[in-house]
């Protein structure tokens, strides 16, 4: 199903204000602070009330059957927010690699629980290094001898990792890495969270001791899977941080427009204008990269993977300039805690390196591009 | 060759420095995973840690003092050594090679920008009471000069200072004060004059901060600690003889301030700013990081090293030049504007070759630790003269190119 310009302008309207209503700044810094990093009663209002869970989940499996435009908007808007809940881990990692396993089983089991918010799910890949590349995974799956297999290591910066009730892990077997899930209350299963620089993205280290798991898709499918769910998550991310860009954007240009220095507004001396216009070039390229992967996602263009290389590059980059800016733009009063430049920041920061970072997706955008 | 009374004096400042101080550990040749990785660069210590670093501060202090090393351009009269820039330096450098106290919280704000300010522009018997207990470690001064309708634009303060009989009475907020929390004196700009134009109708004061009406409030950074304060000055009683120059005449003792301040933060300093523009730290960086034949990342690496060699052969020829009894001008603001950049770079290209390393604590050594130099580093570009104030100085000061038109209200403020 695609909305069309109208139905997505609705939905970015009603997730606006709903961010507004459930995840205003002061929100925001509470969850931070807390645990689990997230507002239940929120999280279960965002599904029951705008069904968010699901809109990118097919029918058959209790969804709306929308896809990555629709998604998209919905990221946009929770990056502006700076939203605080398993989302971005559920809906965008856990649920699309599922889907990408083509494991209609496992789709069946975990999918309608995921999109009727009832449960939380995320993908483990990266190990201590942080890499994602499928060929430097060491955790090993075994099988038990009864049909079903069991894990042995340790992941790193698995988002929502001590909370989600699914734990979708990479592991190696014979066959190469493979696609596996683990229910969150497994013997053996222990996670520590980890302080994080951006606070508000709660982050984990699991150790697997033995732990039962069940194959998701093909044995040795997981460096497929794991190629697909990149390419949809980097373009997920990138709405996300365009959302962000664009809100760090807007509060530039507002404050450049109140703040007064030597008699004038700040905004009226070129250094800041041409600034402004700076962040404002990036973001509208950002927002065009993110949003164009994501149609094509949605046709199944042969270009997606060179788009979503492009989007992933270009809205991190994006980011990062005006979260840094926008601090400028401030001044002295940027730089503090009680301000909210540097909650953006810091999400700047850690987006911009989420999958391994510049080096990592220039050379797959280089890849792609066959050079 | 330095003459024979320089040789003299640095082996003095050895001998000295040999029975206080071990000698440092370079912190620019790293054995990775070893020592103490710590990357803050502002203070992000408990508030107990904290004092005890300053109670340390402030007993080296006293000790290089009582020695004849804590003010070597000093004047005798006033505790000081009466020795020349070039010794100033010559013992910087002999220091630098011992593990000493960090004595920032005196030395960049007070004894770097606000001691000579005092010497300059005091009267006699405040030069007495102040001076040789600043350079003793006994008095940490700040800079009361930002308010938050004035930052760029300092000569805009509103902070009031009215005569009454032999005393000022001041009212007002400070902002962004430095070490305000740890000091015995404030330095503040003050409008006495509001008809005036603007930078003629301040006046610059001596506060101590233990005067009643002065109230020291504790403003956390992005970095989560607090090294920076508001000042709430209310009814704060400061007698005439604590005014530094001319009444209405503060903005030229303003001026010297901030030549002193271009002068302290565009130079280099230890720690991690050390570590993170050195050549050695940073190779060993990316061989732990199996970035070492990224050859992306050399070319940034490269980049970033010819800025930051450049900018420190940029600011050896100023301290040659001061060494000729030159004084440094306008064009400081290079080196205080790379200062800034350089350092944000390095931050940056860190995070790349550390890629989700730096997102999250793994617990592994040298990696989130640079965390705390990344979020330092917007304030870098804002402390001290933003980047814009810095190039408009350059523009027009150096260049002489014309001033960016402003309206005839503002015109007359900005000359
Ligand atoms: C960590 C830290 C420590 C500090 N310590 C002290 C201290 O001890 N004592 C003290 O007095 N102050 C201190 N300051 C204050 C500092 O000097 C000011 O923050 C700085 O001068 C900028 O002023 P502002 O914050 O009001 O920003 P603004 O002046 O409001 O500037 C906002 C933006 O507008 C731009 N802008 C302003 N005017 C112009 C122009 N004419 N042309 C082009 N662009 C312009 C700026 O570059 C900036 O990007 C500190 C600041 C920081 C961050």
């Amino acid at each position: 199903m695609t909305a069309d310009d109208s139905e997505l302008k609705e939905l970015r309207a009603s997730v606006r204000e709903f961010m507004e209503a459930k995840s205003p700044e002061e929100a925001v810094r509470k969850l931070m602070e807390s645990e689990p990093h997230f507002d239940t009663e929120v999280w279960a209002q965002a599904a029951d009330q705008l069904r968010l869970p699901g809109l990118a989940i097919p029918e058959e499996y209790g969804g709306d059957g929308f896809g990555l435009v629709e998604l998209g908007v919905v990221l946009e808007e929770m990056g502006r927010a700076l939203f605080c809940a398993p989302f971005f881990a559920t809906v965008l990692l856990a649920a699309q690699a599922l889907l990408a396993s083509g494991d209609k089983e496992a789709c069946a089991r975990h999918l309608p629980g995921i999109a009727a918010g009832r449960t939380t799910a995320t993908l483990a890949v990266a190990e201590d290094n942080g890499s994602w590349d499928p060929a430097l995974i060491t955790v090993r799956a075994l099988p038990d001898g009864n049909g079903g297999w069991r894990l042995k290591g340790r992941k790193c910066f698995v988002i929502d990792g001590t909370t989600a009730d699914l734990v979708l892990v990479v592991a190696r077997t014979v066959a190469g890495p493979s696609l596996f899930a683990v229910d969150r209350s497994a013997t053996g299963l222990s996670a520590e969270p980890l302080e994080t620089l951006d606070a508000t993205r709660a982050m984990a280290r699991l150790t697997f001791d033995s732990v039962s798991a069940t194959l998701v898709g093909a044995d040795g499918a997981g460096g497929r899977i794991m190629a697909r769910v990149l390419d949809i998550a980097s373009v997920g991310l990138a709405a996300e941080q365009a959302g962000g860009a664009r809100r760090c954007l807007e509060t530039s240009a507002e404050y450049a427009r109140v703040r007064h220095q030597f008699g004038r507004p700040i905004g009226s001396f070129q250094a800041v204008k041409h600034k402004c216009a700076d962040m404002l070039v990036q973001v509208e390229l950002a927002e065009a990269s993110a949003r164009e992967a994501a149609r094509l996602a949605t046709e199944d263009a042969p270009d997606f993977p060179v788009a979503a290389a492009v989007a992933h590059a270009c809205c991190s980059r994006a980011y990062m300039v005006a979260a840094m800016e926008n601090i400028h733009v401030h001044g002295g009063i940027g730089f503090t805690w009680e301000h909210p430049a540097h909650l953006y920041f810091r999400r700047a920061k850690s987006s911009q390196l989420l999958f391994g970072g510049p080096a990592v997706y220039h050379e797959r955008l280089l890849d792609r591009l066959g050079i | 060759m330095e003459p024979d009374d320089m040789q003299d004096f640095a082996a003095e400042a050895r001998r000295f420095l040999d029975a206080h101080a071990a000698k440092a550990p370079d912190r620019t040749a790293v054995t990775w995973g070893e020592g103490d990785d710590s990357m803050a660069y502002f203070s992000s210590l408990p508030p107990e840690e904290e004092a005890e670093q300053v109670r340390r501060a402030r007993e080296w202090q006293r000790i290089r003092h009582g020695h004849g090393f804590g003010w070597i351009t000093g004047p005798p009269e006033y505790g000081g050594r009466g020795l020349t820039a070039v010794h100033d330096l010559l013992y910087d450098a002999v220091e630098s090679e011992y593990d000493v106290p960090d004595t920032g919280v005196l030395g960049v704000v007070g004894l770097g920008m606000i001691g000579p300010t005092i010497l300059a522009h005091a009267q006699p018997h405040i030069k007495d009471r102040w001076l040789p207990a600043m350079y003793r470690g006994d008095a940490i001064a700040c800079q009361l000069f930002s308010e938050p309708g004035a930052g760029s634009d300092l000569a805009s303060v509103a902070t009031r200072a009215v005569r009454e009989g032999e005393d000022w009475v001041l009212n007002g907020q400070k902002v962004w004060t430095s070490v305000a929390h740890h000091s015995e004196i404030g330095l503040a700009l003050t409008r006495t004059n509001p008809g005036a134009p603007k930078h003629r109708g301040i006046t610059a004061f001596l506060v101590p901060m233990d005067a009643p009406g002065v109230e020291v409030r504790p403003l956390r950074q992005m970095t989560g600690g607090a090294d920076f304060n508001e000042v709430f000055l209310t009814d704060v009683r400061v007698p005439d003889d604590h005014r530094l120059g001319e009444v209405d005449g503060g903005w030229t003792v303003a001026l010297t301030t901030l030549m002193n301040e271009r002068n302290t933060v565009g130079s280099e300093g230890a720690g991690p700013v050390a570590a993170a523009l050195s050549p050695d730290h940073l190779s060993a960086l990316m061989r732990a990081t199996w970035t070492w034949d990224d050859r992306a990342l050399r070319g940034r690496l490269a980049e970033l090293l010819v800025d930051a060699m450049a900018t420190g052969y940029l600011n050896d020829r100023a301290r040659r030049t001061l060494r000729a009894g030159i004084a440094p001008g306008p064009e400081r603001s290079v080196a205080k504007l790379m200062y800034g950049q350089n350092l944000t770079r390095a931050a940056h290209f860190v995070s790349e070759c550390l890629g989700p390393r730096i997102i999250a604590d793994t617990g592994r050594w040298g990696t989130y630790a640079w965390s705390e130099l990344l979020l330092a580093t917007p304030a870098l570009r804002i402390l001290g003269g933003t980047e814009e104030i810095m190039k408009n100085i350059l523009a027009e000061r150096v260049l002489g190119l014309p001033k960016e038109p402003v309206t005839t209200m503002a015109k007359e403020v900005r000359s």
